[in-house]
């Protein structure tokens, strides 16, 4: 980063955007105070140093510490704090987030940088390509995983085996939390989200699937932030659960076109799913 | 024979979080065992954590305490950003 680039970061943390955002960046958080910060400030370099507009949203998901006060405190022009009154699930405070942005295109990062902030241009690369939606990826081949728990290791291997049986769905990490979408793709897939919880990841990429997107994955770095809520044996039977449901709800017409999540009223993107013809032209 | 205590001077690169802290202040205390003082070159990190703040502070107590300090020494931009927002700098020397 130049001094340039580092005076860019003082304007958009003083400066509210005049223009529509090309990056909005989401970060779900929940009792975050002790990491989220830092994370901010790595995002907020990073992203300023890419030279576009872009704006920040951090959605609270009923933190009961003090993420929101800390993250209220820091005064930052272009960052968006969604408070919540309760805790409703990551999946929960990703919705909000989405639906609260206003970018062309969509990233939402954990709020641990366990999946650093750099890699955003090798997933914004797939979007250039024509993908609706991207994933990063601790699974495809190229990736670099560090300080895994033995527990994450297997119950990430056992998700994938089962997500590829079950769902075929064309990715080998449906769980890491750092995902890009188009804005018609988020709005679209997050308008049908009713799973709040830990799966939600999948249910969006399932929906991704039903609906036709074009989906990738891109190999990242990763690495076990300490703190990790993820208690592997209770998601794991929580996440069997979720995989019925999401095809029980699939089956029910839950996902039809014309249901929409109460939450998305009044969102800018109508929520439709693109032609073919632009897709396949983007 | 006296023994004057002198800058001494780390340099990290790379991600500086709660992985590295128990060998960031291995070699910190080993260091500070014949030094007051000590700078830590912050150039190629790009990023700290808590954590790793949190080892800093230690740091820099430990030294003002011997009667030197600890100098944070060109940070990289991402974590002179952290340390703005943590308000952290303004507790560091910061060259």
């Amino acid at each position: 980063m130049t001094e340039t680039d580092l005076a860019a970061y003082r304007h958009w943390a003083t400066t509210p955007l005049q223009t529509k955002p090309t990056y909005s960046v989401v970060i779900p958080a929940y009792n975050e105070e002790w990491r989220i910060i830092p994370t901010i400030g790595a995002i907020a370099t990073h992203m300023c140093a890419l030279g576009e507009p872009w704006e920040m949203i951090v959605a609270d998901d009923g933190s009961t510490d003090s993420t929101v006060e800390l993250v209220a405190d820091l005064g930052l022009a272009n960052l968006n704090l969604l408070v919540a009154d309760a805790n409703g699930g990551k999946g929960s405070a990703v919705r909000r987030g989405i639906f609260e942005s206003s970018g062309e295109i969509v990233l939402f990062a954990d709020a641990d940088q366990s999946t650093p902030i750099e890699q955003f241009g090798d997933l914004l690369a797939k979007i250039d390509e024509g993908y609706d939606v991207v994933v990063g990826s601790r699974a495809a081949v190229g990736a670099d995983v560090a300080s895994k728990s033995l527990s994450r290791t297997i119950f990430s291997y056992g998700l994938k085996t089962l997500v590829q049986t079950l769902f075929r769905i064309p990715v080998s990490d449906t769980q890491c939390g750092f995902k890009m979408f188009t804005a018609d793709a988020a709005m679209l897939l997050f308008s049908r989200q009713v799973i709040d919880e830990f799966s939600f990841d999948l249910e969006i990429l399932f929906l991704a699937k039903k609906f036709g997107l074009r989906t990738t994955e891109v190999p990242v770095t990763w690495i076990d932030a300490p703190g990790s809520k993820v208690d592997a044996a209770k998601v794991a039977v929580e996440f069997v659960k979720d995989l019925i449901a999401i095809r029980r709800n699939d089956l029910a017409g839950v996902y039809a076109t014309d249901n929409h999540h109460p939450d998305s009223a009044g969102v800018k993107a109508g929520g439709s799913i693109p032609s073919q013809t632009n897709r396949q032209a983007a | 024979m006296n023994i004057i205590p002198t800058v001494s001077e780390i340099e990290l690169q790379g991600r500086f979080d709660a992985h590295e802290a128990e060998s960031f202040r291995e070699i910190v205390d080993g260091i500070l065992a014949n030094s007051a003082s000590l700078s830590v070159v912050l150039t190629a990190v790009d990023f700290v954590d808590s954590t790793a703040l949190a080892e800093l502070v230690r740091a820099m107590k430990r030294c003002r305490e011997a009667g030197g300090d600890l100098i944070l020494v060109k940070p990289s931009d991402p974590v002179r950003v952290i340390l703005e927002l943590t308000r952290l700098d303004a507790a560091f020397t910061i060259t």
